[in-house]
């Protein structure tokens, strides 16, 4: 058997055994040691738990933890009910106003979690429930969560560029500033989308009652001060990291513990909101760092049978094919596998293929950073396999039918791709911010 | 279900929930250590050399002791395409069927895991850096975990063959505290 012909093999038992629903790091950890075994022989054994000492190397992955644990504390530390009255008063007059203020909390969000999961958490316990109470359409403002907390894999901070920088080799600071207008744009994008939608359709999002609307200037100022911790955990966590201050996995402790201070000053951190916190960070720490475990052994095996000459022979040699083509085509296998894959599997299994072909192509890998997190984000919100849908299926008030949930998604994941494809054309949307950062 | 077997799940769970509630608490551990280095840095002018690899130990303590756990708290997610669509009974079919996937993917690890503690106790490997900290320890802490994540599978695998087969198992240690804290009010 060629090569070739035993990657295929490998790609496709492991979609077939998934399809029975096994749990994710299992079926990847089991196709990857039996592999391990079959090619390597004596010594095969060895190869998943060489990924532990992998995995126990990479010590920028320790921001994982720290940022999940970050994300439940802040929603549970209740900063995001100030920042949703003050969007609410400044913004409700407009046509689909709350929507576009929830939007613009997403973005707050993401700037202080390198995550979805407080996003999700704070978009369907706080934003979700008014919305639907102010007779918002309930199809839309479930994708408007949606869209809106996949932000925060986006903009700074993020742990998927933590591991897009681990496996690439790339500086995480440039990483982390070519992620910020990007993701501004996308979160316009969507703000133009919900504006335009509710100006066509007004029964869609429809503008405050006159009498909720009798806000006084001198209060709408006020509460503007809900702006101030946000600021200050970003400050003291993205800021000093970029300033050089601290290094990235300090910074994620800052962040961590700037997020516990802010619960304490709220007078929100209860024995129970500590335990119920601490306990789904492992939960979903291990969910993670189990399938990253599996699927490092998974691109062990795989890099082994040189995969990544034989698809860039493939590529560029057999096929001739151009690099825009190329990276097209990367791009589109990225979004099919990300509907149905896990992506943090799919990034620590294809992206060492792709990545060397992204570079020896000319292109910019801190560029292709983004692209890939963008396509990540779009890949959270794709059924049958996505984050964010697992997420707003949990969350979730009864009214809202898987059905809505799927349908929601449609326009969202269109105007992403829009944004997708405005940086692939334009990459000094994402470059120029560190080019200029670093160059002073 | 045999005796044996009950007795065996409910003594996994248990052991396995109380190693993990434990061992959550380790990522507050984690950002204390990381502050720590951040003020002694900046407000003390000194760094530490036992910082990194402290927090990388703690780390991989932290998912593998933690993995039998979150095991139990079913956070591991899944390609539902089919399987949310399954009724209870389906589901515990067919994941009775496929845990010895897991299964053997942890005998492997544990496999590779033993060799490698062996020979850094053979060896008295030590990591390569400044502070060089013996590497046996974290590694016997990584089997342990191993042990452990296998052993929950395991018993996983026997509640999914109760549900499948329509026996009953009292694999819900939790509801029996329960039942025991009213019995003693």
């Amino acid at each position: 058997m060629n090569y070739e012909t035993i990657a295929l093999l490998m790609f496709a038992s492991m979609m077939l055994l998934l399809i029975t629903g096994q749990r994710f790091f299992g079926v990847i950890g089991f196709v990857a040691s039996v592999f391990a075994l079959a090619l390597w022989g004596t010594g095969g054994e060895e190869m998943p738990f060489n990924a532990a000492f992998v995995l126990f190397n990479w010590y920028p992955m320790l921001t994982l933890p720290l940022f999940i644990y970050m994300g439940y504390m802040l929603s549970e530390s209740g900063i995001a009910d100030d920042l949703y009255k003050m969007f609410h008063v400044w913004f409700g007059p407009v046509p689909g106003g709350l929507a576009i203020g929830t939007i613009l909390l997403m973005v707050i969000i993401a700037a202080m979690n390198g995550l979805s999961v407080a996003g999700m958490a704070i978009g369907a316990s706080i934003a979700l429930p008014e919305l639907l109470r102010r007779g918002y359409d309930k199809v839309m403002v479930t994708g408007v969560i949606q869209a809106g907390s996949s932000l925060g894999i986006l903009i700074p901070p993020s742990v998927v560029l933590v591991l897009y920088g681990l496996i690439a080799r790339q500086p995480m600071g440039h990483l982390w500033l070519a992620g910020v207008f990007p993701g501004l744009l996308l979160a316009s994008l969507f703000i133009a989308y919900v504006a335009i939608r509710c100006y066509l359709q007004p029964n869609l999002g429809p503008v405050l009652p006159a009498d909720e609307r009798q806000v006084s200037w001198g209060e709408k100022i006020k509460l503007l001060g809900a702006g101030v911790i946000p600021f200050l955990i970003f400050f003291a966590m993205t800021g000093l990291f970029l300033m050089g201050k601290t290094s990235l996995v300090e910074s994620s402790g800052v962040g961590a513990a700037g997020a516990t201070l802010a619960a304490i000053f709220r007078r929100r951190l209860t024995w129970q909101v500590m335990e119920r916190t601490v306990r789904k960070t492992l939960g979903i720490s291990c969910m993670f760092l189990w399938i990253i475990l599996a699927a490092l052994c998974f691109g062990a095996v795989f890099d082994g049978l040189g995969a990544v000459h034989g698809l860039r022979y493939l590529f560029l040699e057999k096929w001739g094919l151009d690099p825009w083509t190329v990276l097209i085509m990367m791009q589109v296998s990225y979004l099919i596998m990300g509907t149905f894959l896990d992506d943090t599997a799919m990034l620590v299994i294809v992206a060492p293929l792709y990545v060397p072909i992204v570079i020896a192509l000319g292109f910019d890998p801190i560029w292709y950073g983004v692209l890939y997190t963008i396509t990540c984000q779009i890949a959270y919100m794709t059924p049958p396999f996505g984050y964010n849908l697992f997420l707003m299926r949990a969350m979730a008030p009864p009214e809202i039918t898987l059905m809505d949930i799927y349908r929601s998604i449609v326009p969202f994941v269109l105007v992403m791709i829009v944004g997708l494809t405005i940086v692939m054309i334009f990459p000094q949307i994402a470059l120029w911010l560190p080019q200029y950062y670093y160059a002073r | 279900m045999p005796k044996a077997i009950r007795l065996y799940v409910r003594y996994v769970d248990a052991v396995n929930r109380a190693v993990g509630r434990s061992v959550m608490w380790l990522v507050l551990v984690m950002m204390l250590v990381l502050l720590y280095a951040v003020i002694a840095r900046s407000v003390f002018g000194v760094s530490y050399i036992w910082i990194i690899e402290t927090s990388q130990m703690l780390l991989a303590a932290y998912y593998i002791l933690g993995g039998g756990y979150s095991l139990q708290l079913g956070t591991h997610v899944r390609m539902d395409l089919l399987y949310s669509r399954w009724s209870e009974r389906t589901k515990a079919r067919m994941d009775s069927l496929t845990s010895g996937l897991v299964i053997f993917y942890l005998i492997v690890l544990l496999l590779g895991g033993i060799s490698s503690t062996v020979y850094a106790i053979e060896y008295n490997q030590k990591s390569y850096s400044s502070w060089a900290p013996l590497l046996w320890p974290i590694k016997v802490v990584m089997c342990i975990g191993i042990v452990l994540m296998l052993l929950q599978m395991i018993a996983i695998f026997f509640v999914d063959l109760a549900k499948a087969l329509g026996l009953p198992i009292d694999g819900e240690p939790l509801e029996e505290e329960k039942l025991q804290g009213q019995e003693l009010k």
